[in-house]
């Protein structure tokens, strides 16, 4: 290449022409340690999920992700913070499914409408359990049972809202008749230890939380809230029993990480690029394995669609049971 | 059993896990010892931390903070009156007036060592009855859970001070501040008046700081220009002879904590403060009135809270179950490290139980070893002149409050409940039941309604149920006794079978 005096100037205009050094400094984003904030306490699903993953982001980005749990108010309180801060893509939210129901049950005016989903990390499957004396083997037999003694067989539940209040509402909106005596507990935990020592009779909890009391034959499986089977698991698919169910699945609770809407669209893209790579890493994998969860890694308008369909079921499911405050059609949620 | 002892010393031949071993336990007793931080937080920290580690590394290290965590709360709690964790309120009833006499040096001491005897029972326990204990405390239903708050809310009666019906409207209060918040079981936000703020709650970590903590300095500054304690270091050591004194009741206390760490809603805070009620019911002759320096009233909590640390790996080890918060963190780390914690946790990985309890009995010697050195640097702390104490005291109070969920309304909540507890202190009111409101009122309320839900709402349902069940019957006839006990019935009564059982013999 001629070097002479015309293409120096063609040169300098070109660098002229370049975007300023402030889009060069948000290309060398994260410059500093991003803060993460985990909406629930310490030893939770939300927790472990976000634990399990972050040393791989870390690896990705190149930069530390300091977590803190900022619990309370089934997660309103850590949501709200990150809301608090500036949009610039240092404050990341770790968050479960419970945002999405902030609007019906009338806790906050915020969801995930008002952030932009990096990656949806992985979900839950619900599994139907049951004390290991009772007398039923399946989930037919549990609908029968209970049809013919209304509102005596108790359920365990975590309170409106929670994952067995749901899937009983599911239940209830395909079985007429479908009445148990809902006993609510602090958590999935204490609710699925109290069915251990036949303190309740049958309740809904994730299959990570129930795996190990089912294989060691102290609780027992009903049946799997989804299309298809467990692997490791020998009971079958709800829809098996009651094919209505389809249409509300696949549903469960999930984990993602999120930033505020108005995150400049470069580090969104930076930030998004190494969260789905973390969550499709064989170790994040692997991890999901091992807890029970399937792994999701999807992230921008394929995790916005999951976000909408999963509100639209669960709030609408919660206004037929009439335990919603806030009609969704007025939170512009549409019906499915 | 060989196999046993092998699991049971790999942390005590291997260097490198001893090391982790002596440094959690270290790092533990500092991180009980500051308000706010707590165990279940570091041990959570710990998780990213350890990640690349090996498990049997990241568990060395978690069981060394556990151990001197639960210990590290009781020096904050006799040097400055401010509990380090909530398992050490009940310490500071006695400590801190311990503190006041010049003897701090002395409580530091007997404290360290029967957390150490309370520590091993918890420990025996583990190693022992296993499973056995993690079955009956599966058996505790709701009911059982409820009867038990009640229990401890009857501790309200000793913590009085001067007038019961103060003591009383005290404990209200606390159980008034604990039902701030959503409620979870409906969705319901209560006393919030409409602010997403208070949705969340109020801490009760940071109501113990503020009553403690803050009130307290705001009382000292009455006297602040008074000279400090001068404090009394030597026989810092107990002697043997007041270690066997008070062993049965630290024997005592410690199966309480065992007991009480084991039952998977409930851990080291309730148990010390049952221990300490235990205490003041059994022993008839304190050192001093409790509440004014008696020693029995630092040995029942802090046995208890240390027995419950082996209490609490109980459920967690043999069913997969928490026995408290910090065991649900280690759960956690557990299923992150690629192991299984439930049922068959023994089953697939045979060594963990007997590894876990080898790092135990090193940490609870590490405590011991660690707790008895430095105590003379810290009763000095005592003699440090109120105006520059009691602004550390605030520091201190407000940093931890902050530290308890990185929330700024809890600095607030601790700042208020300071003014408002030196209020009432001014009025004669004990700040004890406020704070044992705080805790035990959503026990009592929750486990009411589950109850009651579960009965569907049936009163005769209901009194059926307090009969239910062996346990159920032992706890409802414990309260209805200690109930009878301060009613002017019970001399009455007691005559009566006296008179009878004198009848009989002739």
């Amino acid at each position: 290449m001629r070097l002479n005096r015309r293409t120096l100037l063609a040169g300098a205009t070109a660098l002229a022409a370049l975007p300023p050094p402030r889009i060069a400094g948000a290309q060398e984003f994260p410059a500093r340690p991003i803060q993460g904030t985990i909406q629930w306490g310490a030893g939770g699903s939300t927790d472990a999920v976000t634990r399990a993953v972050a040393p791989i982001v870390e690896e990705k980005l190149g930069q530390k992700l300091v977590l803190t749990n900022r619990p309370g108010g089934t997660g309103v309180i850590g949501m709200q913070y990150v809301h608090g801060q500036r949009a610039d893509g240092y404050n990341i939210l770790f968050g479960a499914e419970n945002p999405q129901l902030y609007g019906v049950l009338g806790l906050s005016d915020l969801s995930y409408k008002d952030f932009y989903p990096l990656v949806l990390l992985a979900r839950g499957t619900p599994v139907l359990v049951a004390r290991k004396d009772a007398p039923w083997a399946d989930a037919k037999a549990l609908i029968d049972h209970v049809l013919a003694n209304p509102d005596t067989v108790k359920m365990g539940a975590t309170g409106v809202g929670g994952l067995p209040f749901v899937v009983h509402a599911m239940l209830a909106a395909q079985v007429p008749g479908f009445k148990v005596t809902q006993v609510p507990f602090d958590g999935d935990g204490p609710a699925l230890t109290a069915l251990e020592g036949g303190h309740v009779d049958f309740m809904a909890a994730v299959w990570g939380a129930a795996r190990e009391r089912i294989r060691a034959g102290r609780i027992k499986a009903l049946a799997v809230i989804a299309n298809e089977r467990l692997e490791g698991l020998d009971a079958a698919p709800i829809t098996a029993t009651l094919p209505g169910f389809a249409k509300y699945l696949p549903w469960g609770p999930f984990f993602g990480a999120f930033v505020k809407k108005e995150t400049p669209e470069p580090i969104v893209a930076k930030l998004e690029k190494a969260f789905v790579e973390a969550a499709n890493d064989p170790r994040f994998k692997e991890f999901c394995a091992n807890f029970g969860v399937v792994p999701m890694g999807i992230g921008g308008k394929e995790a916005i669609a999951f976000l909408e369909r999963w509100q639209s079921v669960t709030a609408w499911l919660l206004a037929d049971a009439g335990a919603a405050k806030v009609d969704p059609a007025t939170l512009g949620i549409k019906r499915l | 059993m060989e196999t046993a002892l092998g699991y049971f010393l790999m942390s005590w031949l291997d260097p490198f896990l001893l090391l982790l071993v002596a440094v959690g336990t270290l790092a533990g007793i500092y991180i009980g010892a500051i308000p706010g931080l707590s165990v279940t937080m570091a041990v959570s920290i710990l998780i990213s931390f350890t990640y690349a580690w090996d498990t049997n590394e990241a568990l060395a290290l978690m069981v060394g903070i556990y151990m001197g965590g639960v210990y590290g709360g009781s020096r904050t709690a006799i040097l400055l009156n401010i509990p380090g964790a909530p398992a050490a309120i009940a310490t500071a009833l006695d400590g801190y007036p311990l503190a006041k006499l010049g003897e701090a040096g002395r409580a530091i001491g007997v404290t360290t060592v029967v957390s150490f005897l309370g520590g091993f029972v918890g420990i025996a326990a583990l190693a022992l009855g296993a499973p056995l204990v993690a079955e009956i405390s599966l058996m505790f239903a709701p009911r059982d859970y409820m009867l038990l708050g009640i229990m401890g809310l009857l501790l309200v009666a000793s913590l009085a001070g001067e007038s019961l019906v103060k003591g009383v409207v005290a404990g209200a209060i606390g159980m008034l501040i604990s039902m701030i918040g959503l409620d979870t079981m409906s969705a319901q936000p209560r006393l919030t008046f409409g602010s997403s703020a208070l949705l969340g709650g109020v801490s009760y970590v940071a109501v113990m700081i503020g009553m403690f903590g803050i009130a307290e300095a705001l009382a000292q500054l009455h006297g602040y220009a008074a000279p400090a304690v001068k404090q009394k270091v030597d026989k810092i050591v107990p002697s043997l002879s007041t270690v066997l004194r008070h062993l049965p009741l630290t024997l005592r206390a410690s199966a309480i904590g065992v007991w009480i760490g084991a039952l998977p809603g409930a851990g080291g805070d309730i148990a010390a403060l049952m221990a300490y009620d235990h205490a003041k019911r059994s022993v008839k002759k304190p050192s001093r009135p409790f509440g004014q320096g008696a020693y029995e009233g630092l040995v029942a909590p802090e046995a208890a809270n240390n027995a419950a640390v082996g209490g609490a790996f109980i459920p967690m080890l043999t069913l997969g179950i928490p026995g408290d918060a910090v065991t649900a963190v280690i759960i956690a780390a557990l299923f992150i490290h690629g192991l299984r914690p439930g049922p068959n946790l023994m089953v697939d990985t045979p060594h963990l139980f007997w590894f876990t309890v080898g790092n135990l009995t090193l940490a609870n010697i590490f405590l011991l070893v660690f707790g008895l050195t430095g105590i003379r640097l810290f009763a000095k702390i005592v003699e440090v002149p109120k105006a520059i104490l009691l602004p550390i005291v605030v520091v201190l109070s407000v940093v931890g409050a902050y530290a308890i969920n990185n929330n700024p309304a809890d600095v607030w909540w601790a700042v208020g409940f300071g003014i408002f507890g030196y209020v009432l202190k001014v009025y004669g009111y004990q700040l004890g039941p406020v704070v044992l409101g705080v805790i035990l009122g959503p026990i009592v309320e929750a486990n009411f309604r589950r109850t009651m839900i579960a009965v569907r709402e049936s009163w005769a349902g209901f009194a059926l149920e307090l009969v239910s069940h062996p346990i159920t019957l032992v706890l409802t006839i414990g309260i209805l006794l200690s109930i009878l006990r301060g009613t002017p019935l019970w001399p009455k009564l007691v005559g009566m079978l006296r008179g009878r059982a004198v009848d009989a013999s002739r």
